[in-house]
């Protein structure tokens, strides 16, 4: 590490100047009382003692630099004073999709990431993938220098060596540039496009290609059948009553999923108004299912037909339908069709332009086209549906790009390739052999964050700037341009794909900074640019910069000559084997976050599945193939096959497996190497999201899965007896048994008359508490990261996990009900409920853990000696004890992404959520100053404030007023496990739900 | 000698006749061929091969110990199996045991004393030893179970510049002073009594060596009436101290459990039920030494085979309280009408931990209702075996009680399982090791029995006609 190197050196340099007449005239002058000592040849030593031990904690503080330079404050920045906190706005590009983010730094070092609240799609909120973006900042596995493959291997160089080499193939090249091409990701950045578009201009013969292995083309390629454009729909969940998700995620696998996710959550809420309702229909089981009222589990394959079906059912009568349209339907119709297909139609017929019908990324091209007719014959276009341009929109999809390209390689037409970011070395269609190809070129030069296994097949690997230490701009989902600006210097000298394309272009590397300035003088306009860029980095966005929603309308005829020969096959039994369906990671995205630990160590929402991917298989074909869970098997598809660990997933559809891309890295890093399977390697150019003919074998092997719950998996005994608490934990109603008992929550448990032994405990100041709503709650987990970012928590690794070792001080439990086919999901998330009479505080021998005035329970974590006995008592287990010293592998530079408001745990002691105490007291300082009590709002801990539906919410319970105070008054409210008479000042609200078949509540409110 | 000779029947031999009080000494005519046997293990140049083995292999064991220890303390808590939600395991199991054991010792010195049951002389030395060693085994726990090894006296009220006291209200609090109180008042009573006869060995000692070691050990012991009246009172005095102990201890240890709101845990029974099963494993222990030490060391006519039945028919009342205990809490549990108590306890008999729990039952209540008939009480082989296995019972009560609650409790999202590590495991051996090191040295330099009160019930001692002679 060359950061402790430079403390060391900082040390011998001291020494190097003990006798030095310099030093001492140094020291007198800052140390003038210390002048006799240091003059005196016997104190000396002491004297020296003395300073190289504070010396040495000036080099310690050097060590948190990347760049060994202290300034002084005589030359502190303006406006900047030490220590504290400051938030800059930028936003994080993912699949060519940005998300506005607020950045706190301290000191200069970015720390923590939140939603930023301006923008239009996160409003504030942020998914667990941007919560971890510090953590890949800091990861010390990151790429630090650029390197040239030698023979074999990669050998280091430095900046100038890949310039003058990349300069020089320029000037080789000359002319038109023919031979050159160049890869890139999915980008919506306007800089990017204005780059791409002057290289073309240099070098017009210049082939540019675009692969993003987790591809969202088919939407592209659907709108492109029936509204005559690749144009991009957006769903606007807010004013939906009905919505019908075919095989799509809304709610986390989206690029709009935050927004999603807030308007979906707050047609949820009962009390405010109508309620809508979600139909899923869905192969493998998401979050989005989870939240659906309606949940049916069908293959891929059958999720297709019944699109199909709804189609013919809201299209109807088919005679007026063109022909070829009315023909495939009639079809479709003439299947043995689902009664729930009919009631589905109805249902949305009622709800004329207050419906949504939308289908996945995994859907063919022919169900999107349906989708969008369905849509626009039930009115819903431009009032729940709308459309813009989609960026780039003359590109071909993806997965031809890369084929062509490897084409192109292969046929001699591209000798030089340039690879802005991406790993298609892993993540390529796995009958490109991307690999062989990039073998044929004469030159490569791959840009990557990390050295994976496409810069291993370059020739050249340069370091990639972060984007949290580079310049950019990107667009969100709906088109607003955000800035990206950098919050700290490259740690590693790496560049951003824009200059490198300047580098390409030019000649010469241009800084990013007046790139992207330039590109916003088009965008921002020339009058008062400077003010506009101001307020556009403040802001985080520009404004205005929305893509203009157009007036498209589907044309049934287009659609009817795709579909007219379009059959999807309806049942598994008609296909020879069983489908697989190949999803993105939903922690990992396309495996570019493999090696981040926050990432590999959440659980999974669904699977509460921890590091690994499975093969995720229903009960029935489980049963049928001799599969079971912790134990690998053999996938193959043709003659392709993976071994990977098996996992029996309740509601997974029959006949269908499901897999996680991303994992099952070979060259990744120390997180990520070795962890899960690589199911790429099954996925092949026209089986993208969906191989049929898959044939799977046990092979018998123990493959321990680290999966935080355990349902499904125990023994009937506890199984029975966790369905059996479940009512009374995690309390749910239908709305109409909601409108019927409004106070069914307190029918859900009995719960003694609990009396007072003694007088109470008064709190007269402050009473924090906290309120989650189970109703809005999706399980999407982003607040586990955020606490683990916000609190210093450590990573433990898989097998601590399997040994129940995990440290997440909130986790979201998630619990099944009714048949293992077709189950019912409802999560909770559980911290620490700061009970008022805290059990865990009365069984410490030392006092450690105790009560704070306002009612929070502490953690002295100096005091702790480690008996572990307070979480023996804790009724809800949210207490977590450091096993190991958990920050023994922490470098010097992964320390960096510490919250100094936060003490970093040693081993031995016990730790648990705070309710975000140092956010409390930031408070405080800030309402003492302001001469006023702490408002409503003030403090959001940090899982609040990720929180995309904003389910939790937290304050004082003694202002009447405050949002948590009346959370804690609704008719929903419940404190779990409330016999026990803790006293928790976290209360849930209970779940409700919407089925259609609302048969309202018995008498007495639904027992439990 | 203890044979009977097989014509007659076992009325007829005088120390077995039930309606006569039998001899509590066999075989000893006059009160120095007692000092003799007694010292005899001591004043050999060479104790037998045997001796020599055994604590080598304790030896051995107790590295083992130190060996665990250190890896413990270095690399952390992560080293054994507890996790959440088992936030115990072994150790605390290891501590209650072995804490239970040393429970014999005390009862035997101090109540049976104070109820005047004379046979507890040739057996209340070795037991009380046994005692204390078990408590220094157990004593070893709960100090390396913490997460900062380095900071576990913070658990005892040190005056510090923080002002800083331990928290009153835990349990585990009220363990420190019960345990180490439990082993001061112990260790006191167990070297008070121990005096009279270090001056025997003393008087006896041919070496200078030895002649310096017991000559201080025995504090200037002449022999006095003053001292023997000052003795005797001060005796009486620890043993009415000890008494209430023999009681609080193990119900302390108990509150561990019985004080949290663990279902499972949180039930009153615990302190009677604790206290039995302390004296039932205590006694089994004592048998299980004294069985093979009467033997080895040829004090067969000291420690008789009455003795020893005495203390089966105690195993046997007390393994029976146990029993009840079992039963009582599975009625309660039911009859509580508390659904998450009631799981607790079907979760025992029939859950993850099943095997465990039977294997419990059979050795605890199953395997001592051999005790009820006399020829097992009075068969070596089988009363060693029924005593083991009931200290395997004992030990996979406190891993039920400890481990069965704490893996499903109150939400079934936190359930886990527990499984201990090797080093768990090697840690337990090696609290063996410790324990039969210290108890080989014991034999090998201390009086093994109370050769002072052996003399008191001795016929000799009672100037009656030998024709009325009782013992």
């Amino acid at each position: 590490m060359s950061e402790r190197g430079s403390g060391e050196r900082y040390w011998r340099s001291l020494e190097d100047l003990g006798d030095d007449p310099r030093f001492a005239e140094i020291a007198a002058r800052e140390f003038p009382s210390l002048l006799p000592e240091l003059a005196d040849p016997r104190t000396r030593r002491t004297f020296l003692k003395l300073m190289g031990a504070s010396m040495a904690l000036a080099g310690l503080t050097a060590c948190r630099w990347p760049e060994e330079r202290i300034l002084p404050f005589a030359k502190r920045p303006e406006g900047r004073v030490p220590g504290t906190p400051e938030r800059y706005a930028t936003a994080m590009e993912l699949g060519g999709v940005a998300r506005g983010l607020l950045v706190t730094s301290y000191d200069g070092r970015p720390i923590k990431i939140e939603g930023n609240p301006d923008h239009p799609g996160s409003a504030g909120a942020t998914d667990s993938i941007a919560q971890a973006a510090i953590l890949e900042l800091f990861d010390p596995d990151r790429s630090r220098h650029p390197s040239q493959r030698v023979g074999g291997a990669h050998e280091r160089r430095e900046r100038a060596d890949y310039e003058s080499h990349i300069k020089g193939r320029i000037a080789a090249l000359a002319g038109r540039g023919r031979g050159l091409a160049v890869l890139g990701e999915a980008s919506s950045s306007p800089s990017l496009a204005r780059m791409q578009g002057r290289l073309l201009r240099r070098f017009p013969a210049l082939r540019w290609y675009e692969y993003e292995p987790v591809t969202r083309d088919n939407e592209r390629l659907g709108a492109d059948i029936a509204l005559g454009a690749p144009l991009r729909t957006h769903l606007d969940l807010s004013s939906a009553d009905v919505i019908v998700a075919f095989d799509a995620d809304l709610l986390t696998g989206h690029p709009d999923a935050l927004r999603h996710a807030r308007e979906f959550a707050a047609r949820r809420r009962a009390d405010d108004g109508a309620m809508n309702r979600l139909h899923a229909v869905e192969s493998a089981f998401s979050v989005t299912g989870a939240m659906a009222d309606h949940r049916h589990a069908a293959s891929s394959a059958a999720v297709a037909a019944f699109a199909g079906q709804l189609a013919a059912f809201v299209l109807g009568p088919l005679g007026e339908l063109p022909r070829g349209l009315a023909q495939a339907l009639a079809r479709t119709e003439g299947r043995a069709t689902a009664p729930f297909v009919e009631e589905l139609a109805d249902e949305l017929r009622a709800h004329r332009g207050r419906g949504v019908v939308v289908a996945g990324p995994g859907q063919p091209p022919e169900v999107h086209a349906l989708v969008h007719l369905m849509n626009d014959r039930l009115g819903n276009v431009n009032r729940t549906v709308h459309y813009t341009e989609d960026p780039g929109p003359t590109r071909p999809s993806h997965e031809a790009a890369i084929g062509e390209l490897a084409e192109a390689i292969r046929s001699g037409e591209v000798e030089t390739l340039v690879i802005l970011g991406g790993n298609p070395v892993f993540d390529a269609p796995a009958d490109v052999d991307f690999a062989g190809a990039l073998g044929r070129l004469a030159d490569s030069v791959h840009l990557s964050l990390y050295r994976n296994e496409t810069s291993n097949a370059c020739a050249w690997h340069v370091p990639r700037a972060h984007f949290l230490e580079t310049w950019g701009d990107a667009r969100a989902w709906d088109g607003t341009i955000s800035i990206v600006q950098p919050l700290i210097e490259p740690l590693w000298g790496g560049v951003s794909p824009i200059e490198l394309l300047s580098l390409l272009g030019d000649g010469e590397p241009a800084p990013g900074h007046d790139l992207v300035r330039e590109t916003a003088r088009g965008y921002l306009g020339r009058g008062g640019f400077e003010s506009a860029w101001a307020s556009a980095l403040h802001d985080g966005l520009v404004e205005g910069s929305r893509l203009p929603r157009l007036p498209a309308r589907p044309d049934p005829s287009r659609v009817a000559r795709r579909v007219a020969d379009w059959w999807p096959p309806v049942t598994p039994s008609e296909t020879a084997g069983l489908e697989i369906v190949f999803l993105p990671d939903p922690k990992l995205h396309d495996g570019r976050f493999a090696n981040n630990g926050w990432l590999q160590e959440l659980p999974e929402p669904m699977t509460k599945m921890a590091w690994d991917n499975a093969l995720l298989v229903g009960k029935a074909t489980a049963d049928e193939h001799g599969l079971r869970s912790h134990e690998t098997a053999v996938v193959s598809v043709g003659e392709r096959e993976i071994e990977a660990p098996v996992f029996v997933m309740p509601g997974q559809a029959d006949g269908s497996l499901a897999i996680w891309l991303g994992q099952g890295r070979s060259v990744c890093g120390r997180v990520g190497d070795g962890v899960g399977a690589d199911a790429y390697r099954l996925r092949t150019s026209g089986a993208m999201h969906r191989a049929v003919g898959a044939s799977v074998r046990p092979t018998g092997k123990r493959h321990e899965l680290a999966t935080t719950q355990d349902h499904f998996a125990i023994d009937l005994l506890g199984l029975e007896e966790t369905q059996r608490r479940r009512p009374e934990l995690l309390r749910e109603a239908t709305l109409g048994e909601y409108r019927e008992h409004p106070d069914f929550v307190r029918h859900r448990a009995h719960t003694p008359e609990l009396h007072e032994l003694w007088k109470p405990v008064e709190y007269d100041g402050y009473k924090w508490g906290m309120s989650i709503d189970l109703t809005a709650c999706t399980g999407c987990s982003a607040c586990v990261v955020a606490c683990q970012a916000e609190n210093n928590i450590p990573v433990v690794g898989k097998v601590e996990v399997i040994k129940g070792r995990e440290m997440h001080w909130i986790r979201v439990d998630r619990y099944f009900k009714g048949e293992p086919d077709a189950p019912e999901v409802a999560f909770q998330p559980v911290t620490c409920h700061h009970c008022e009479n805290a059990p865990c505080e009365q069984v410490c021998p030392v006092a450690a853990t105790l009560h704070s005035e306002e009612g929070l329970n502490q953690m002295v974590y100096n005091r702790c000696i480690g008996t572990r006995y307070c979480s023996n008592n804790c009724p809800y287990k949210v207490r977590r004890f450091n096993f190991w010293n958990n920050q023994k592998a922490t470098t010097d530079l992964e320390a960096l992404r510490h919250n100094p408001e936060v003490t970093v745990r040693s081993r031995g002691v016990m730790e648990k959520c705070s309710y975000c105490v140092q956010r409390i007291e930031a408070a405080r300082t800030l309402a003492k100053r302001e001469d006023r009590r702490i408002a409503d709002g003030d403090v959001t801990p940090a899982c609040a404030q990720a929180c995309p539906t904003q389910a939790i919410v937290f304050g004082d319970l003694n202002d009447r007023g405050s949002r948590v105070a009346r959370a804690h008054a609704s008719q929903r409210s419940y404190a779990m496990l409330e016999e026990l008479k803790v006293k928790p000042r976290t209360r849930y609200l209970a779940k409700l739900r919407n089925p259609a078949t609302d048969g309202g509540g018995d008498e007495h409110g639904g027992h439990a | 000698m203890t044979t009977p000779p097989p014509q007659r029947a076992y009325y007829q031999v005088p120390d077995q006749d039930p309606s006569r009080r039998a001899r509590l000494v066999l075989g000893y005519d006059d009160f120095s061929s007692v000092n003799d046997a007694v010292a005899r293990i001591v004043e050999r140049p060479r104790p037998g091969a045997g001796w020599y083995v055994g604590f080598a292999v304790s030896s051995a064991l107790l590295l083992v110990l130190g060996a665990m220890v250190t890896y413990l303390v270095t690399t952390g808590v992560g080293v054994w199996g507890v996790n959440q939600p088992s936030g115990w395991g072994f150790a605390i199991i290891n501590f209650v045991w072995w804490v239970g054991i040393g429970h014999a010792g005390t009862l035997i010195s101090a109540i049976l004393f104070l109820f005047r049951q004379q046979w507890r002389t040739s057996i209340n030395r070795a037991a009380e030893a046994m005692t204390i060693f078990a408590v220094i085994c157990a004593g070893v726990f709960p100090g390396i179970h913490v997460g900062r090894v380095w900071f576990a006296y913070w658990m005892f009220p040190l005056p510090n510049q923080m002002a800083m006291w331990p928290q009153f209200r835990s349990p585990l609090l009220w363990d420190v002073f019960a345990v180490s109180t439990y082993f001061l008042v112990s260790a006191m009573f167990w070297y008070m009594g121990m005096i009279p006869d270090l001056a025997m060995l003393r008087d006896r000692a041919r070496t200078r060596g030895r002649q310096i070691a017991y000559g201080l050990l025995s504090l200037g012991w002449v022999g006095s009436s003053r001292q023997w009246h000052r003795y005797e009172v001060a005796y009486l005095l620890l043993a009415a101290l000890a008494t209430p102990l023999v009681l609080s201890v193990h119900s302390v240890v108990s509150f561990d459990f019985a004080v949290s709101q663990l279902p499972g845990w949180h039930t009153t029974i615990l302190p009677p039920y604790f206290v039995a099963g302390a004296i039932f494993s205590g006694f089994a222990m004592v048998v299980t030494l004294l069985v093979p030490a009467r033997q080895f060391f040829g004090l067969k006519e000291l420690i008789t085979v009455r003795h020893l039945e005495n203390m089966c028919k105690i195993i046997l009342a007390t393994g029976s309280m146990v029993g009840y205990s079992y039963a009582i809490e599975f009625f309660i549990s039911w009859y509580s009408g508390n659904l998450t108590e009631a799981f607790v306890f079907v979760n025992r008999a029939f859950g993850p931990y099943s095997a465990a729990y039977w294997l419990m039952v059979t050795c605890n209540v199953v395997v001592p209702q051999l005790f009820w008939f006399r020829i097992c009480r009075r068969n070596m082989l089988v009363m060693l075996l029924v005593c083991m296995l009931v200290n395997v019972g004992m030990w996979l009560e406190r891993f039920v009680i400890v481990v069965t609650s704490l893996h499903r409790d109150f939400l079934p999202s936190s359930w886990g399982m527990y499984y201990p590590t090797w080093v768990d495991i090697l840690t337990y051996l090696g609290s063996f090791g410790l324990f039969f090191f210290l108890f080989m040295l014991f034999c090998r330099y201390a009086p093994f029995i109370a050769v002072a009160e052996i003399k008191t019930v001795m016929p000799l001692a009672h100037a009656h006609p030998p024709e009325e002679s009782h013992g």
